[in-house]
């Protein structure tokens, strides 16, 4: 009786409508009247009675959210995340959430610190699922939706962090692979790209079908493989897959598996992001692409599946950094590594006189646009945020060292002599991935420390445990020192310092002034 | 100010109504004493201190909330002069004439007028006491390095500060655990802020509540600053939209503060007569990031993005990047390795390589750059 009443309890507030809520309290309010003084019962509609108020009392009464506006307006919320701890257990769930939130950051920071030899010149394809599971309302909005302003956020990241290399999209939709953009190294394009694919109208992209793992990976390969035809640097480049998978299937006209054949022999490297479940066929492409090895540390960390919005960001965040060159490749490659031809050009400034009154900046024709000169009107209009960016192009630009045309844009390959232009502060974005910064380590709980104030922020720390059982339980600073030290200047940091400097800055404040 | 440029502005459309937002300006005096000592004719790190006072102060009066950093850099390191959690300069007012014989020169702790407004008080009274501090600890130590610039230490300091600003809450004297409790709100999205005030919710809600600058003063002329350090705090300013602006004083231009200040649209300004700084400081860098595009700002047109040679010291424009180290290199090296990390290239590319080379020797002729040629 008990248990059946669990269930119809469950079923009710897994739809979670607010409505039904309301209707399902009253009646199990009047259903434990009934029952008498079941103890598990009554803590249970206690404990419920209770979330209802944080979530439904204070908007109900004014229809305001607490960020000020309409309920409506704000984020959506999970019944999950707003629980109410108890009255008399205060500083407890508090304690966990924080030691959490400490030990989760500590995971996010898990740059390795051993320089790696890493292919620094990237060409990723990413391949995203367009297919009718897509729609699924898992993640809010849609599991579509969601990728793609992910991956909005992915483009950007990886562009900064490696600003050498180059990027297509791909999607699985309808059995089919489409390609959603041309492999190109400016962040503007596929977001330009991307964008489309997120319009409510006259959308010829919207999920639908199934997805096709083999179609796309093929299509995958011949991206890569075109565009490395096409140039003499042939084996600097390291040539990567990210597939977003929503499915948990795949239907393919012909033998995957001699697809990943062709993919193993080319040296592609696949990664997968799966957005439901573990699917073998996946598991088994990136057991074979990504290493000779059948270890599994490998699969863990070029397969994830997700668990939730913030784990997708990470595990999409991860393949921002570049791979590590593989030894059996460095053991092949005993003909020596490439040297790459590159050219730093010059700013082309408009002429400034100083004596002149006014000075017109007249834009000039670059080789790189040669057609979109007179749609520089429409899209300004078109996008407000790159206003200022798209004006200055176009009078601004760089002059190749080769054949002494102007490009607009930087870093790009020259469109006349096939030269790679690019700046040296692209290289310098990338040094850090060569030269990582070493982790800082945990001081241990202690009674007294040497530290009182984070280096970086001057954040105030806890001061040390001086009697440890009278107040342990409630306290954070009895379970960790909240003080991460620097193993070559001994300073010390807060944990947000400390994430930052290894997240963001890539210097450490101490040592730089040693 | 005949840097300003003549830029026509194009039309711009009245961008969102003004943000009335506080700001965070924080200001790192370089007092590498070489570069001081180049310029001892026109001012003093003393004037220098004066104006920037007056220029702290100012910006403190524009909106109530507006908070101040200083940071200096010298040969010992750099240090946080203000907010300085480790002395307390608000109970200062009693004792400031019994700590008067600290102060010797006309920058006396005396000199901050008692009846001064309470905020611009204990921000003048620990910037100068602590720069009385650094200078004395610097005139003490011995001479072996005193050109070291730790710039680059003190862009990181500003950076950190400037972050915790930003995500954090901006009371100075808080503990780990209630600086977690509005991460937790912030990342959570928890939003029972509502007792905590609106101000508090701002913060972790909304990403760019506060602004923030960094102000880098400098009279460094030697270019022997960390390169990648310094490039480092660079792009993370840049992540952060952060505009470093840069008063370089003197007469030689600092290509790294340039580079710094053009990538994250800060304004550079080389102040050839340091004598006026003040008019300097609250004209050019007085203006908060938010109406920077309606203004007309100096602008430095002549930014170098060079690239040198890590073999012959040279800029390049044409070169050879090493695909392992991303060294760069304006020769092909004789053995054919890689000068930093010593990698062997391959054969056939150097081949084809140098193949090219020869190729765009005819070509160079035109050009008549004044190139070194690479060897063939």
């Amino acid at each position: 009786m008990d248990e059946s009443d669990e269930d119809y309890v469950a079923t009710n507030n897994g739809k979670a409508v607010v409505s039904d809520r309301d209707s399902s309290e009253d009646f199990s309010d009047s259903d434990s009247s009934i029952l008498g003084d079941g103890v598990s019962k009554r803590t249970r509609s206690r404990g419920r009675s209770s979330g209802r108020q944080t979530r439904g009392g204070p908007m109900q009464s004014n229809l305001k959210g607490n960020s000020g506006g309409y309920s409506w307006e704000d984020e959506y919320q999970r019944t999950w995340d707003i629980v109410k701890d108890d009255d008399d257990g205060v500083g407890s769930l508090q304690t966990l959430v924080q030691t959490l939130i400490e030990s989760r950051k500590k995971k996010i920071m898990k740059n390795p610190s051993t320089p790696f030899q890493r292919g620094i010149i990237r060409t990723m394809i990413v391949i995203i699922d367009g297919s009718e599971v897509m729609l699924e309302r898992d993640l809010r909005p849609t599991r579509f939706s969601m990728m793609l302003s992910l991956l909005q956020e992915f483009i950007l990241e990886f562009f900064d962090q490696n600003p050498i290399s180059q990027m297509g999209i791909v999607m699985m939709r309808n059995g089919i692979a489409i390609r959603i953009s041309d492999v190109s190294g400016s962040p503007q394009y596929h977001i330009d790209k991307i964008r489309q694919l997120k319009t409510k109208q006259h959308n010829r992209f919207e999920p639908k079908g199934d997805p096709s793992l083999q179609n796309s990976l093929e299509l995958a390969r011949s991206l890569l493989m075109y565009n490395f035809n096409n140039k003499v640097n042939d084996t600097q480049n390291s040539k990567e897959i990210l597939i977003i998978f929503g499915a948990l299937f795949t239907s393919d006209p012909g033998n995957i598996h001699k697809t990943i054949d062709n993919l193993v022999k080319d040296d592609i490297k696949i990664k997968i992001i799966g957005l439901a479940a573990q699917v073998a066929i996946c598991e088994e492409i990136v057991r074979r692409t990504n290493s000779s090895k059948t270890s599994s540390s490998y699969i863990n960390t070029n397969y994830g599946v997700i668990m939730n919005e913030s784990h997708f960001k990470e595990l999409l965040m991860d393949c921002v950094i570049p791979l590590p060159v593989s030894e059996d490749f460095e053991k092949k490659e005993k003909k020596g590594v490439p040297l790459i031809k590159m050219g730093f050009p010059s700013k082309i400034q408009p002429s400034v006189t100083s004596n002149s009154s006014i000075n017109l900046n007249l834009p000039s024709i670059c080789s790189c646009h040669p057609d979109e000169e007179n749609d520089a009107s429409h899209s300004k209009e078109a996008g407000e945020a790159g206003n200022g960016t798209y004006s200055s192009k176009k009078v601004i630009g760089y002059k190749c060292p080769q054949c002494l045309n102007k490009v607009c844009q930087l870093p790009t390959i020259c469109p006349i002599c096939g030269l790679m232009l690019i700046l040296s502060t692209h290289l310098a974005r990338s040094y850090h991935h060569l030269v990582p910064l070493e982790a800082y380590k945990e001081v241990p709980t202690m009674e007294e420390y040497e530290s009182t104030y984070c280096y970086g922020c001057l954040l105030k720390f806890p001061s040390g445990r001086k009697n440890a059982q009278s107040d342990d339980a409630n306290k954070i600073e009895s379970l960790t020192s909240s003080r991460y030290r620097c193993g070559k200047c001994q300073q010390d940091f807060c944990i947000d310092c400390d994430v930052f400097i290894h997240e963001t800055l890539h210097n450490c404040p101490g040592c730089e002034n040693k | 100010m005949d840097a300003v440029s003549e830029t026509i502005i194009t039309d711009q459309k009245p961008t969102q109504p003004t943000v009335d937002d506080p700001s965070l300006l924080t200001v790192i005096l370089d007092l590498t004493p070489h570069g001081w000592f180049k310029i001892k004719h026109h001012i003093t790190v003393q004037e220098v201190t004066k104006a920037l006072l007056v220029f702290l102060n100012a910006h403190l009066s524009l909106n109530n909330s507006n908070q101040v950093a200083f940071i200096v850099c010298s040969p010992d390191g750099a240090k946080f002069l203000y907010p300085n959690p480790g002395k307390n300069f608000d109970g200062i007012q009693d004792n400031g004439s019994s700590k008067g014989e600290t102060g010797n020169k006309s920058s006396n702790p005396n000199l901050v007028n008692t009846e001064m407004y309470r905020q611009f008080r204990i921000v003048d009274e620990a910037v100068l006491e602590e720069l009385n501090e650094v200078l004395k600890s610097l005139s003490k130590s011995n001479s072996v390095n005193k050109t070291r610039s730790t710039l680059s230490g003190a862009l990181s300091l500003a950076l950190t500060y400037t972050n915790r600003m930003l995500n954090l809450d901006q009371s100075i004297s808080t503990t780990t655990a209630s600086a977690f409790n509005a991460t937790t709100k912030s990342t959570s999205g928890t939003s029972n802020v509502t007792s905590s005030g609106s101000s508090a919710s701002a913060v972790s809600t909304n990403y760019t509540s506060m602004l923030s600058r960094i102000l880098v003063i400098s009279a460094n002329d030697d270019d022997d600053v960390k390169y990648i350090p310094i490039m480092n705090s660079m792009f993370a300013a840049q992540k952060m939209r952060l505009p470093i602006d840069v008063a370089k004083l003197g007469s030689i231009s600092s290509s790294y503060l340039q580079q710094a200040s053009d990538a994250t649209n800060g304004i550079y300004l080389q102040v050839e007569k340091p004598e006026g700084l003040i008019q300097t400081l609250c004209t050019a860098f007085f203006i908060e990031s938010s109406i920077r595009p309606l203004i007309i700002l100096p602008s430095n047109s002549n930014v170098s993005y060079r690239a040198s040679c890590f073999i012959t010291g040279k800029s390049v424009d044409l070169g050879y990047v090493c695909s392992v180290c991303l060294c760069i290199m304006s020769i092909i090296p004789t053995d054919a390795k890689c000068p930093t990390c010593n990698s062997h290239f391959d054969k056939s590319i150097l081949n084809q390589l140098q193949n090219s080379v020869v190729l765009s020797t005819k070509r160079r002729k035109i050009d008549s750059n004044g190139r070194d040629t690479p060897p063939v």
